[in-house]
């Protein structure tokens, strides 16, 4: 065949869709066939810088020994070639041939037929891919065919460094498909929990990891140590995870742990491990570690490495970002709740400050009307019609006063008589108030105590009278046929212990639009209330340092939680 | 037999004009003081078997009024009578014999004199 053919054949498959391997196949049928060597082969470099031989022609006898040894550059005569990037040619008469560091005992017997032999590097100007190895039966080799194999060598070189472009780009993109992913995590509103086992899941997938630790410790955002998993470690893996976190974070810088065999009780564990600092503006913010099995090395090559090293910085700096992003809006939202509470506490004690000096002056004059009624009754001359305005007069005088005294009681200010107080007993002592009474009776009330509960501390008198208008409102809200749940627990608010006590009835529930108010003295929706039993219920568990906190199921009933604190040595309670 | 004699301290004349004629009512000779300045001037000159006293008082209120008076004599009995319970907490209210809490219904204050006179 002549050249121009030989090479319009080899331009048609380098640049055709074929698979590298079947591409370089090809090529090298054509130069066993056309340039007649019965055995080409193609070594290439491996991850770790070794020769190995991997493409071979149809014919190739040799490949199925050779295939099983690697070198190294610089060692034998293909790990020479590759070293000086310089072709060589020798018939068996030079030497006796050796592929690679060591003399081959398999090829024995096998290589005595050949008489020439070529070893010419695969590479570009500045890349090293492999060495083309092409041997022949025949003695007398041209030197118009030496060149000829050069240039196929430098074309199959091409191939290879196209292959290795395409192999790094892929490798790139899935960086940045990575980052990318990482990105819209970060921006995306969860919280920050949820955001890191996110971030743990997309590094683990990216690096296919057996699992991400991600080590939290934020001393800046007040944030405890945390930490955040996706896959399982193993203990013994732990501890060394734990080691590299510490001398990482310490030290400012990554650390790395290539397939290390740990002994244990056990049995032996082979694995690597990889550690960065997640850094933002100079600050440590955690570590990240990786770890896998020794069949995945990857972790600690170093592809794998600087891969981390980018993620882990552009995480930790978009992690703070949002860290700090949201700590702000719990700020801002605690600002805002707290002004809030501010400005209706200063409501309602300018409010209290009116109510209790109308009601001093309307007292007086109360008592002067309903004193001077009674001594009018006691006359005598009079008739019938007379002394019944006079009882009209009393009733309403009475109905003014216990409303004087209600108000007065809401405006009081804080609890008085404070001293260990039984919940439980208490809400007993009530219900055993209530149950006799015939109106009652349909009224089934379910208690569920908690037997353990400790006392609370807290004016018993005044909680009572809480649970006494909590209970009344349930009865009303159900017009006296229903069930009350009444149920005692210890729960933590806010890391702070305290006692629930949640009344619920089945009285179809709260208007929401009336929520908002519900709370609010004066307030009522009952034709004969005064608008007072729940501003007074939440004025007393507030002054008990608690809170009143109300679930609403519009359609099935409301329940009401009485939280009062168990550790009240302090005096502090809801914030 | 000698009449107990009462002195009510209020500023509110109807007040003291209910007290008086409701107590007189009782068989109880009644003086009455519309401030406190008055009321320790009667207080001083006369001698009673019990003093009724407002708390809220414009110039000199109730409480000034029962420690001056528990000064001069500490056995003086003096029950505090206020529209309403919120000096029931303050100390300087505990030296009086008794609290009580105005209301139209005549009957505590009645009972409550009786008791301290042990009658």
């Amino acid at each position: 065949m002549n050249p121009i053919e030989l090479f319009g054949k080899i331009i048609e498959i380098s640049h055709s869709n074929l698979e590298i391997s079947s591409r370089i196949k090809s090529i090298l049928n054509i130069i066993s066939q056309d340039l007649h060597y019965e055995e080409v082969m193609a070594y290439t470099l491996d991850q770790d810088k070794r020769l190995t031989c991997r493409y071979l022609n149809d014919r190739s006898t040799l490949f199925p020994i050779l295939n099983k040894y690697r070198c190294r550059v610089g060692e034998g005569i293909a790990g020479g070639v590759a070293q000086k990037r310089a072709p060589q040619h020798f018939t068996s008469r030079d030497i006796p041939p050796r592929f690679g560091c060591l003399f081959y005992p398999e090829l024995d017997g096998q290589i005595e037929r050949f008489k020439s032999f070529a070893f010419l590097p695969l590479s570009d100007d500045s890349y090293l891919y492999g060495v083309l190895v092409a041997i022949s039966t025949r003695e007398a080799i041209q030197d118009s065919e030496k060149i000829l194999l050069s240039m196929l060598s430098r074309e199959i070189g091409g191939i290879l460094r196209t292959y290795s472009l395409i192999i790094e780009s892929k490798k790139r993109i899935s960086e940045l498909a990575t980052l990318s992913e990482l990105g819209r995590v970060l921006a995306s509103d969860v919280e920050p929990e949820e955001l890191l086992k996110n971030i743990a899941l997309i590094v683990a997938k990216a690096l296919s990891a057996q699992f991400v630790t991600i080590k939290l410790e934020y001393p800046f955002l007040r944030i405890g140590s945390q930490r955040f998993t996706n896959g399982t470690i193993e203990p013994l893996m732990m501890q060394y995870v734990n080691e590299m976190e510490i001398e990482s974070i310490k030290n400012k810088r990554s650390m790395s742990l290539k397939d290390h065999i740990s002994e244990a009780e056990e049995g032996h564990l082979r694995f690597s491990l990889h550690t960065s600092p997640m850094m933002s503006k100079n600050r440590i913010i955690g570590a990240i570690t990786m770890g896998a099995s020794k069949a995945q090395y990857f972790i600690a090559e170093e592809d794998g490495r600087s891969l981390i090293n980018t993620i882990s910085n552009y995480m930790s700096n978009g992690l703070e970002n949002t860290l700090l992003n949201r700590r702000l809006r719990d700020v801002v939202r605690e600002l805002n709740d707290a002004q809030k509470r501010l400005i209706e506490q200063e409501k309602l004690k300018s409010l209290g400050e009116m109510t209790a000096n109308i009601a001093h002056e309307i007292k007086n004059p109360l008592v002067i009307i309903g004193g001077f009624a009674k001594r009018l009754a006691k006359k005598t001359h009079l008739d019938q019609t007379e002394n019944r305005y006079i009882d009209i007069i009393l009733k309403e005088v009475t109905r003014l006063e216990s409303i004087l005294n209600e108000v007065l009681n809401y405006v009081k200010e804080g609890p008085t008589l404070t001293g260990a107080c039984d919940i439980n007993s208490c809400i007993d002592e009530i219900i055993s108030l209530f149950a006799p009474d015939s109106t009652w009776k349909d009224i089934k009330i379910e208690k569920m105590f908690d037997n353990k509960l400790d006392p609370v501390i807290c004016d018993s008198q005044q909680i009572k009278q809480v649970f006494i208008n909590i209970l009344m409102n349930a009865f009303e809200a159900m017009d006296g046929r229903g069930t009350i749940e009444v149920k005692t627990e210890q729960s933590v608010v806010n890391g702070k212990m305290f006692m629930s006590a949640a009344i619920s009835d089945t009285g179809g529930g709260i208007d929401p639009s009336i929520m908002e108010n519900i709370f609010n003295p004066f307030f009522t929706t009952k034709e004969k209330g005064t608008g007072l039993g729940l501003a007074i219920s939440n004025k007393i568990v507030t002054n008990n340092n608690g809170r009143l906190e109300i679930k609403n199921m519009v359609g099935k009933g409301a329940t009401f939680i009485v939280y009062l604190p168990l550790e009240n040595k302090t005096g502090e309670g809801f914030v | 037999m000698k009449k107990i004699k009462l002195l009510i301290v209020d500023d509110e004349e109807n007040i003291r004009i209910l007290f008086k004629e409701e107590l007189e009512d009782e068989g109880y000779e009644v003086e009455t003081a519309s401030n406190g300045f008055t009321a320790l001037e009667k207080f001083r000159k006369g001698t009673f078997d019990l003093i009724v006293l407002d708390i809220k008082m414009p110039g000199m209120d109730g409480i000034q009024v029962l420690n001056e008076i528990k000064n001069i004599n500490k056995d003086q009995p003096v029950i505090l009578c206020s529209a309403y319970g919120e000096f029931k907490q303050d100390f300087s209210s505990w030296v009086s014999d008794e609290y009580v809490v105005k209301s139209a219904d005549t009957g505590e204050l009645k009972q409550t004199i009786k008791n301290i006179l042990s009658l």
